[in-house]
């Protein structure tokens, strides 16, 4: 119950910031222009979908592949850079503000505080997911989407954005300064999300695939979050997203009562 | 049962010996001064006392419970005041002091109460609506002091409660901490160790004094024998921090 405590008191002062006001402007501002380019990218394809049937070619179009994917997967992207900035001052703002002092002399256990960050953090992202949310629910209204493929696309991107939650609170719990929390989660999740499997790919021409690189291209966020995104929930990709969140609050966790074994 | 007990309190940082080997027990109501020049190991101590720093060696008991074997009971019983008073700057002064009721554990139907109590007994009735940022030092102090008595701990830890504050507000937060170490109604004194410099302080408001040097403990010994036969205060000082830098 105490975590709620935190919990509420975090979301509040997220508001008070500028900070959450200029990302969910930007959040905003780009998911209307990618949702855009996206459309128009989707009439494209229709229009020369026309010109192939008139020359009795059928080529199937579909909303959920030719629109909502690709803007799921640009908002993606931008969750990528934009989520840091929220995750950044979770603990170092606490560090840097001497009110450290008070949450560890507070009869409070190391899971009270990591748990109440974490959860004020997923409930922005809740936000984040409902605004991408308003976009496919207006093809909904004007045409005839997959619901359940859409859902498990929006499914994709707050799971990611849960991990991401995870990785930028363990930043900041290393450091008061938040420039460098807010840096090296983004280093992270580059390397976490997409170089990873650059890197494996990188390899794939050379020799048989390795237990290393296969362990490397299931610990990279990337192709996990591709496979939700067209639509395939598996019970593997579930439990990897679980098994990141769980293993990064447990390093918070160990990180903020570090200074009591120090 | 004393109210604080400690028992050969060590602190290393690195190869720095910041607290070396002090002992010494505080009952119920007493008001204890933690004297000594700056740098001698007082605010780690009292970190120590709310269980924020980890001992080296040694033990700690708050109102009878080890701050190592059962950490929660001790810090649910200490009220702390760091040297910054640890506010977040956004946040309005009644809303800021409820939320620390609820990190502290009381009860959600004693909490209204709670704050309201915290809030006339600082003073901080008309500024409750105010945000924490826009008040003055004074006036943040006070609000510390609130945070610190809100959940009505039988412990109270203040570090350095009137450092940078002007004459006026020194009168007033020095008035403030005794009124809270004042017997109440119900027979029962809040206990209180606080630290500071300032001689006169100490004079004004402790019941005995711990004097602390370079870490160790150089002096214990109740305001009203210290002061007897004519000494002041400052002549203790000087002798004992002196007498220790003279002889390495």
């Amino acid at each position: 119950m105490r975590a709620l405590a935190i919990a509420a008191r975090e979301l509040q002062s997220f508001f008070v910031s500028p900070v959450a006001y200029v990302v969910l402007t930007l959040w905003s501002v780009l998911a209307g222009s990618f949702f855009l380019s996206s459309l128009l990218g989707f009439l494209a394809d229709e229009a020369q979908a026309r010109q192939l049937a008139a020359f009795g070619q059928v080529v199937e179009t579909n909303l959920n592949d030719s629109l909502i994917l690709p803007f799921f997967g640009s908002m993606w992207i931008v969750m990528l850079f934009l989520l840091p900035a929220m995750t950044m001052g979770l603990f170092a703002g606490e560090k840097s503000n001497g009110t450290e002092e008070l949450l560890l002399t507070s009869p409070l256990r190391g899971w009270d505080i990591v748990l109440g960050k974490f959860c004020a953090g997923a409930a922005f992202a809740g936000l984040m997911i409902a605004i991408v949310a308003f976009f496919p629910a207006l093809l909904f209204l004007f045409g005839d989407p997959e619901p359940g493929k859409t859902a498990s696309g929006l499914l994709a991107l707050f799971l990611v954005s849960l991990a991401y939650v995870a990785v930028g609170g363990f930043a900041s719990s290393l450091t008061r300064n938040q420039l460098i929390a807010f840096m090296s989660t983004l280093v992270t999740l580059l390397v976490l999300g997409m170089l990873l499997p650059f890197i494996v790919d990188l390899g794939a021409g050379a020799g048989e695939p390795s237990a290393l690189r296969s362990g490397l291209g299931w610990i990279a966020t990337g192709r996990h979050t591709e496979r939700l995104l067209t639509g395939l929930v598996d019970t593997a990709d579930l439990a990897y997203f679980a098994i990141v969140v769980a293993a990064f609050l447990l390093l918070t966790r160990t990180s903020v009562e570090s200074v009591r074994w120090r | 049962m004393p109210a604080i007990e400690v028992q050969n309190l060590s602190k290393d940082f690195g190869s720095v010996r910041a607290v070396d080997d002090v002992s010494f027990e505080v009952a119920q109501g007493e008001v204890v001064g933690f004297l000594g020049p700056n740098g001698a190991g007082k605010t780690t101590t009292m970190r120590m006392l709310t269980g924020y720093l980890p001992p080296s060696d040694g033990r700690v008991r708050i109102a009878g419970h080890d701050t190592f074997d059962e950490p929660l009971l001790a810090r649910q019983a200490v009220g702390y005041l760091p040297e910054t008073p640890p506010l977040y700057p956004e946040m309005k002064v009644a809303a800021y002091v409820r939320y620390v009721t609820a990190i502290k554990g009381v009860p959600r139907s004693q909490r209204r109460a709670a704050v309201e109590r915290a809030l006339a007994r600082c003073g901080l009735g008309e500024v409750a609506h105010r945000v924490i940022g826009t008040l003055s030092k004074g006036y943040r102090h006070r609000v510390g002091l609130a945070q610190a008595i809100v959940h009505d701990p039988p412990v109270l830890v203040l570090d350095e409660p009137t450092v940078g504050l002007d004459p006026i507000q020194i009168q007033e937060i020095r008035q403030l901490i005794q009124e809270v170490a004042a017997p109440r109604e119900d027979g029962r004194r809040q206990t209180v160790v606080l630290s500071t410099h300032i001689l006169t302080e100490v004079e004004a408001i402790c019941d005995r004094v711990i004097l602390i040097d370079r870490g160790a403990k150089a002096l214990d010994e109740p305001l009203a024998s210290l002061t007897a036969g004519g000494r002041s205060l400052e002549d203790v000082f000087t002798q004992v921090t002196f007498r220790d830098r003279a002889a390495p």
